[in-house]
């Protein structure tokens, strides 16, 4: 296996010690088939094990490793190193407070995500009785895409309404509350729409949509969050003309 | 010291845990509930499992048939009270999940759609495209959100169990964030801490498995059971080690050697007709023995064989295996709808666990365990594909509700005692941030994976198995002597790993001894030097218990049923 | 290296429990093709704004009588003004073309019990009324129809 060096500047930043995020160069000598993760656990292994970083599934799907990579939200463990040139910097993701070197707060995430209501909601339990809810592979296509998000995060840093308004309930946690709206088992539309509406509102998208060129699961956010508008505005006007409740 | 209080703590917040968290939340809604992981529940590993999950779900299937499949694939060391009940309750959970939202694939008519899988004698997996285990991590989490009273600690590292007057009292955990460490106060604990695939080299499982849950139960007493029993995975890719599901043969794949033939069809490994869907212990060993033979291709990680899902065509794969055909482009450069897949096994799961009987009980009172950690024991020597996530869904309610009573039946812990053993805890803690010592830990580690692979293989031999004893034994010590930089409290990821290697070198030790002490082959523990299963002298679980100079064996009787053992073929 | 964003971006609600480093966005994202693209068609904005003033100025010419009239017309034939209005028809252009190829992605599955028409179509559709109706103004205009 041929190796080659390739410097990496990290943004390092420990609130014990740094007044600032600082940043350190470290050399790796790369092998072709690496990942950028692949030569984050190298320099903690071998040259400094102070860096820390979120990782764990390493094949794109537990969504911990998203980190900005040449300035571009990148989930480290599909990004080939080999993609990039001599000099790669490795930032934590952007829009979100800094906790430690490349570990970001997370914690207004799991707040959008928990506000928009991502269960199934219904106005009667189903009965384990009644067993499994028909639908249609059809019915199931409608929502499966929206379905797909691993909470990696790179979509809010893409979002520039997210770097401006704080309240903005951006990109996955918009697209999750569409996936079960339009999910033929979930009944609970009128609660999410007004949600849409509510001080997140869905109507602060501007349709950069960035958050879709940066998806690694093919969600597209963009799409689910447009569409979301459309369905705000009409759960908005049948409000009026029918009594609210259900579907 | 922090004193957080609630009556049930459940360590891990995998598809167990949630289970667990779920089932105990929903059946008393005031009882409180902390989930407590050391990352946040949705980065689980329960969320890369792929292929399917489980239960009867066609009028051709019944209850028996999946019994006996599981008995039969666990080559007749499953206890078999516990797989006939793990049957009965596999289709409500799994409906249970569909009325939460869980996105199954379909059949045209709208019912549930299921799949073939190995060493299973019908189509009885329920599958959601090829990304099981994330659809049912995130439907488990998302449907958690709705009950006020799981209060999630995500980001604490549990390093110790708390156990006062003979029954566990909580846990002492290391807030990541902070620095600091807590009690963790509660009537009742459940382990869902997950396998220790770390442990080896190769593996499918993410940085995450480090055998945590069974080191903590291990170092309070309570035994591990059947720890040989490891089980690779007979697919996965070179190198990196991720899973390529079995549910690419369940669509029909086939396995080819270097001369291109399906040397599971043309040559006799056991699994019959069933060919490439037989159980993944004998098709690990077939891929081996090619390996062996020469009639393996060589790559930069070493030999593997091929599977080739060309003749399935791009549309049955786009709908069905997706995420295999992204992998495989990402990770080795290949398009599986043209190219064949290298493959070769890997470690994936681990049968062994802490021993629990059939509500998930330890004999520490107060401490449960499901899932992976915990070994019941539903797989016996060897896993079929597709049980183990439906396991975590029944074993993970069952502890949950079993732990709430005993939370009802018993009464608050000694508040000093605990108090005590946490703050010396938090002292050990402070002590390993930036020690001083010469053994570097990415050495030590390696060091680790080198021996397991070569004494706990998929074939094991005497001679290695009992070098890799000493190795492991001697690295337990070399651990004491662990040098850290970091001497940061924020997030300290190497202080963190630290603990995790210590977890790892303990119970990898204790895999050691049990295999160096199996003479059969029975599932998944395989010896060229014992190659027939001995049911006269070795039909026993395996215990393992923490001594001073290492694991202590004993045995545990295997609880047989209607089916007794027989030749296991297929 | 990175550019300061709102200091509350994605901050929770709750104090977090140890000193944070203020959400940057990387500095250099700016000058892609691709985001600069994203920048100029909200900037178009500015553009509308401006001939919005224009209209009003040509409206309040109307009510003022023929002289005023005539004045207003002499002023519009200014090269500047000229000039003005093509680059208000690039903006125009510029962000049809770039909202109707993103309008059918945001078309949700069903609505109700209808579902939308395929893209194709409704893209055909966008443009066949947007130049239809340019169309029909065009004639007005040019003294064609009334």
């Amino acid at each position: 296996m041929s190796e080659q060096k390739k410097t990496f500047v990290i943004t390092r930043f420990d609130p014990d010690r740094d007044p600032a995020p600082r940043q350190q160069s470290y050399e790796v000598p790369v092998q072709p088939d690496w990942k950028v993760l692949d030569a984050l656990n190298y320099i903690k292994d071998e040259i400094d094990p102070s860096l820390s970083h979120r990782w764990s599934c390493r094949m794109a799907v537990c969504g911990s490793c998203g980190m900005m990579v040449n300035g571009k939200p990148s989930l480290t463990c599909k990004d080939a190193v080999s993609d990039y040139g001599n000099r790669i910097e490795v930032a934590p993701l952007s829009n979100f407070p800094i906790v430690r070197d490349l570990i970001v707060e997370l914690e207004s995430f799991m707040e959008k995500l928990k506000s928009v209501k991502p269960w199934i909601v219904k106005a009667k339990e189903r009965a384990l009785e009644e067993g499994a809810h028909r639908q249609s592979p059809e019915q199931l296509e409608e929502f499966k895409q929206f379905s797909y998000c691993i909470n990696c995060m790179l979509c809010y840093s893409a979002c520039p309404v997210v770097a401006n308004e704080p309240d903005f309930l951006g990109p996955a946690a918009i697209a999750l509350g569409h996936r079960y709206n339009m999910d033929s088992r979930d009944e609970g539309q009128s609660e999410r729409n007004e949600i849409f509406r509510g001080e997140g509102t869905v109507f602060s998208c501007s349709y950069a949509n960035e958050c879709s060129e940066v998806c690694p699961k093919h969600v597209d956010p963009a799409a689910a969050v447009n569409q979301a508008k459309f369905n705000a505005v009409i759960d908005w006007v049948t409000g009026f003309v029918t009594t609210r409740g259900g579907k | 010291m922090d004193v957080i209080r609630h009556d049930l703590i459940i360590v891990g917040g995998g598809g167990a845990g949630l289970r667990a968290a779920i089932a105990a939340a929903e059946k008393d809604p005031k009882a409180s509930i902390a989930l407590v992981s050391k990352v946040y529940p949705m980065r689980s590993h329960t969320v890369s499992a792929e292929g399917g999950a489980a239960a009867v779900a066609r009028a051709d299937d019944n209850l028996e048939m999946h019994a006996f499949d599981t008995v039969k694939g666990s080559d007749f060391l499953g206890d078999q009270d516990v797989i006939q009940y793990f049957v009965g309750e596999a289709p409500k959970e799994l409906t249970l999940l569909e009325h939460w939202g869980c996105p199954w694939s379909r059949n045209e008519d709208g019912s549930v759609a299921t799949r073939a899988f190995g060493g299973m004698s019908t189509k009885r997996t329920w599958y959601a495209a090829d990304k099981v285990g994330f659809h049912m991590l995130h439907t488990l989490f998302q449907h958690s959100l709705r009950f006020p009273n799981i209060v999630r600690y995500d980001e604490y590292f549990v390093s110790k169990l708390i156990v006062d007057g003979g029954a566990v009292r909580g846990c002492a955990a290391l807030d990541m964030r902070e620095g600091v460490v807590r009690l963790f106060l509660g009537r009742a604990v459940i382990l869902a801490t997950g396998g220790g695939g770390k442990i080896f080299p190769f593996t499918t499982n993410g940085n995450i498995k480090t055998a945590d849950g069974m080191a903590l139960a291990y170092r309070e007493g309570v035994a591990l059971k059947d720890m040989e029993f490891v089980q690779y995975h007979p697919t996965g890719l070179p190198g990196t080690g991720i899973l390529i599901t079995e549910g690419t043969r369940g669509e029909g794949g086939y396995l080819k050697n270097s001369e291109g033939e399906r040397f599971l069809v043309s040559r006799d490994y056991g699994v019959g007709t069933k060919a490439e869907l037989g159980p993944r212990d004998m098709i690990s060993r077939a891929i081996i023995q090619e390996i062996e033979a020469g009639r393996g291709i060589q790559g930069p990680y070493g030999e593997y064989v091929h599977l080739d899902l060309t003749h399935l065509g791009e549309e049955a794969i786009m709908k069905k295996l997706p995420m295999v055909r992204e992998l495989t482009k990402i990770y080795v450069g290949v398009d599986p709808v043209h190219q064949p897949i290298p493959v070769r096994p890997v470690l994936h799961y681990m049968m062994g666990g802490v021993d629990v009987d059939i509500d998930g009980a330890t004999t520490l009172p107060g401490l449960y365990a499901a899932g992976e950690v915990a070994c019941v024991s539903l797989n016996g020597a060897n896993r079929l594909g597709s049980n183990s996530l439906t396991e975590c869904l029944v074993f993970g309610a069952r502890a949950g509700l079993h732990a709430l009573n005993f939370v009802r039946g018993t009464d608050g812990p000694n508040e000093t005692v605990c108090l005590r053993q946490a703050e010396e805890e938090a002292g050990r803690i402070a002590g390993l941030r930036g020690k001083r010592g010469k053994e570097k830990m990415s050495q030590l580690r390696r060091e680790l994976g080198i021996a397991m692979e070569s004494g706990c293989g998929v074939y094991r031999e005497q001679a290695s198995m009992d070098e890799t004893v000493h190795a492991v034994a001697a690295l337990r010590g070399r651990y004491e002597g662990l040098g850290l930089e970091d001497k940061s409290t924020v997030f300290n990821t190497e202080l963190t790993a630290a603990l995790e290697l210590g977890n790892l070198i303990a119970v990898a030790e204790t895999i050691a001894v049990s295999a160096a002490h199996r003479k059969e082959s029975r599932g998944a523990h395989a010896r060229r030097d014992a190659k027939t299963r001995d049911d006269q002298n070795f039909l026993y679980h395996t215990l393992a218990h923490t001594g001073y100079s290492g694991p202590r064996l004993s045995k545990k009787p295997v609880t047989l049923g209607i089916w007794v053992p027989e030749e296991r073929k297929y | 290296m990175a550019r300061p964003v709102h200091p509350q971006a994605m901050t929770p609600s709750r104090a977090g429990r140890t000193r944070t480093a203020a959400p940057q966005a990387a500095s250099g994202w700016y000058t892609q093709p691709r985001m600069l693209k994203y920048l100029l068609f909200d900037a178009t904005g500015i553009v509308y704004l401006l001939v919005g003033f224009i209209a009003l100025r040509v409206v309040w010419a109307l009510g003022s009588g023929p002289e005023a009239w005539q004045e207003l017309m002499r002023q519009l034939a200014n090269p500047l003004y000229v000039a003005f209005h093509a680059v208000a028809l690039v903006s125009v252009v510029f962000v049809a073309v770039r909202f109707f190829s993103l309008f059918p992605k945001a078309q949700p599955a069903h609505i109700g019990p209808v579902k939308p028409p395929p893209a194709p179509l409704i893209m055909a559709g966008l443009y066949a009324a947007w130049l239809g109706v340019t169309a029909v103004v065009t004639l007005i205009l040019a003294g064609g129809l009334f």
